[in-house]
């Protein structure tokens, strides 16, 4: 609730000193004490008579409520000041957490125009540097009188949400064809059917269709041979995302990233990558304050989905049983030829169990390492907490390469052809015969 | 835009719009301008006065929306008093002024905040409103060397009326301040 219009500072010392020093001159018989008083005594008297009666209507608006990192919306702020004793309107927009504002500081200052209508318009640009959904808190709009002798704060304090979708890293994978069970797609499967990929050439068979005749081979052979191809199919991508922390200081898209940022750029970007070869992708989120889980689907808008539950991710308790409960809690519900991949910094070992036992389970599990370079904990009051960091560090060297003699790769997120020398080694061993737990 | 004292003030003054810098500019300047004017009126400024008018000037160029800013005021009000006795010369006139613009600049850096920029609406408004103030100003400077010249006796009922003018001139300002 505004409080109305309230006096200033610089009314009462207008008013006081106009006052008192024009008494005093009288009384002294101090003619200039009189006229040194009349400046601000007439502004005292103008701002009085001027004064405001009607309260401003303010509102205000973003442009857009969903932007994508790096890009730029408007807040606008219309204020009605139909009092003609109103001179001059002023906003402050609350910089908002990972976000850059123009002007830098948001503030923005119009004189009123009585005669457009009587609004006066602000605007501040407001550049989202990084994922996620924030609320961006209305402006302060402050309207002055004349002589700035009055003033009205406005008192709207209800937060307008911005939701900020990831931008996708730069990614591409030309990894050897997949094995695929899915219905149809564009990975070669590992039977015969409908599809573009020369198989070999075999006998007609009941069903075969006509124009697949192979007729020179019929014509040597005296009987009808037919083209086989392999069918195709789509694949099944599963993007699981440790969120159970948050590793490394994030600057936004313009500086340095932590481990959630990479992860969810680097599963946007795997996402768009597979879904636009028009295969079925789901995600999973571990470890997030709350339950984050987008179904196996394809096509584009399956993509803006998987963008917008990316963008509420917020990092879960930092408390070890609640990591192993979460990750226990966790069941794919998918079927063993799909690929797994996971993005975690690596920090949690209830994550790094989990992979294990998605691959004795039969899964194709690939681990992306998101942890950034250079972090270091270092706390000028705690001697040991760097030492501790390091030792952790050494610990998390030693299960990961426990993980890798489980048969599961660890690669860190290097953009483009990240997954390229990987899938190749999984293609390899998918061809050769592997004891799973079931 | 009264935030509080604190050290985040002395940085807010790197991001000050340009109109916001001259208008600090002018805080400073113009308590300065009246001492400079009492100096050329007397001979000379008390160094002690000087170098508390510079310093409190400085912190309301900090600090524009406060109440000390009356301090200032009455502070060169009292020395002027004290010091100048020569009430119709040109100094009068300038004193006046240089209150005006400081008074003038102490509210014109309350309604933005520092980094805004002033438009050019808000700066023809604040330009013309003041100039019709030191017309105003100069007015009653001309009328009091008139008066002055004129070598008026006392009237003690003319003192009581303009006084009772005055305190009910007061009266009006506080209750339509205070009211609504």
């Amino acid at each position: 609730m505004s409080a109305g219009w309230q006096p200033t500072a610089a009314l009462v010392r207008a008013a006081l000193f106009g006052l008192v020093l024009m008494v005093v001159g009288m009384l002294l018989r101090r003619v200039d004490l009189v006229v040194i008083a009349v400046p601000l005594l007439v502004i005292a008297v103008w701002s009085t008579a001027t004064r405001p009666v009607a309260t401003p209507e303010v509102a205000q608006r973003i442009d857009h409520h969903a932007l994508r990192e790096g890009e730029t919306t408007t807040w606008r702020i219309a204020v009605g000041t139909p009092d003609p004793g109103i001179d001059d309107v002023a906003a402050v927009l609350p910089m908002p957490r990972f976000a850059e504002l123009d002007p830098p500081q948001g503030s923005v200052a119009a004189g009123t125009d009585h005669e457009g209508g009587g609004v006066t318009n602000l605007e501040v640009l407001v550049r989202s540097t990084r994922w996620g959904r924030r609320g961006v808190s209305p402006a302060w709009v402050i309207a002055s009188s004349s002589w700035a002798g009055f003033r009205w704060v406005s008192s709207d304090d209800l937060p307008r949400p911005l939701v900020t979708l990831p931008v996708p890293a730069a990614f591409d994978a030309m990894p050897p064809p997949a094995t695929a069970h899915g219905l149809v797609g564009l990975n070669r499967a590992s039977r015969a059917g409908s599809g573009t990929e020369f198989a070999g050439i075999r006998p007609f068979q009941a069903g075969d269709r006509l124009r697949r005749i192979h007729w020179p081979r019929s014509m040597r052979t005296g009987t009808l041979h037919v083209t086989a191809t392999w069918a195709e199919e789509d694949r099944h991508v599963a993007l699981v995302i440790d969120a159970f922390g948050d590793v490394g200081d994030s600057d936004g898209i313009d500086g340095r990233a932590s481990s959630l940022d990479t992860a969810v750029r680097a599963a946007g970007a795997i996402a768009e990558h597979h879904l636009q070869r028009g295969e079925r992708v789901s995600m999973q989120v571990l470890g997030a304050r709350q339950r984050l889980h987008v179904p196996p689907a394809s096509g584009v808008g399956h993509l803006r989905r998987i963008l917008d539950r990316l963008t509420a991710i917020e990092p879960g308790p930092q408390d070890r049983s609640a990591h192993d409960t979460a990750a226990g809690r966790l069941r794919l519900g998918i079927d063993p030829g799909a690929l797994v991949v996971m993005l975690s910094p690596l920090v949690a070992t209830s994550v790094l169990e989990r992979a294990i036992d998605w691959s004795g389970r039969g899964f194709t599990v690939v681990v992306i390492d998101t942890l950034p370079t250079g972090v270091v904990d270092d706390d000028p009051d705690d001697p040991f907490r760097a030492l501790a960091w390091r030792i952790r560090l050494l610990e998390r060297d030693r299960e990961i390469r426990r993980v890798q003699q489980a048969g599961v790769p660890v690669v860190p997120w290097r953009g483009p052809g990240s997954l390229d020398e990987v899938l190749r080694g999984v293609h390899r061993r998918a061809r050769g015969p592997r004891a799973v737990r079931r | 835009m009264s935030d509080g004292p604190d050290l985040g003030r002395v940085a807010a003054l790197r991001t000050l719009s340009t109109a916001q810098r001259m208008i600090r500019y002018a805080i400073v300047l113009a308590p300065v301008a009246v001492l400079a004017t009492i100096g050329a009126e007397t001979g000379g400024v008390n160094p002690p006065v000087a170098i508390v008018v510079v310093l409190l000037a400085g912190a309301w160029a900090l600090m524009p929306d406060g109440h000390l800013g009356l301090l200032t005021l009455l502070l060169l009000a009292w020395y002027w008093a004290a010091t100048v006795d020569h009430p119709t010369a040109v100094a009068t006139l300038v004193a006046a002024l240089a209150v005006l613009v400081f008074h003038t600049a102490l509210a014109a850096a309350t309604v933005a905040p520092p980094a805004a920029r002033w438009s050019r609406s808000m700066l023809h408004r604040w330009g013309r409103r003041s100039a019709v103030v030191a017309a105003a100003t100069a007015a009653a400077w001309g009328a009091a060397r008139l008066l002055a010249s004129a070598r008026i006796d006392g009237n003690a009922a003319l003192l009581s009326t303009t006084l009772l003018a005055l305190a009910g001139g007061a009266v009006w300002l506080r209750r339509r301040s205070l009211t609504r």
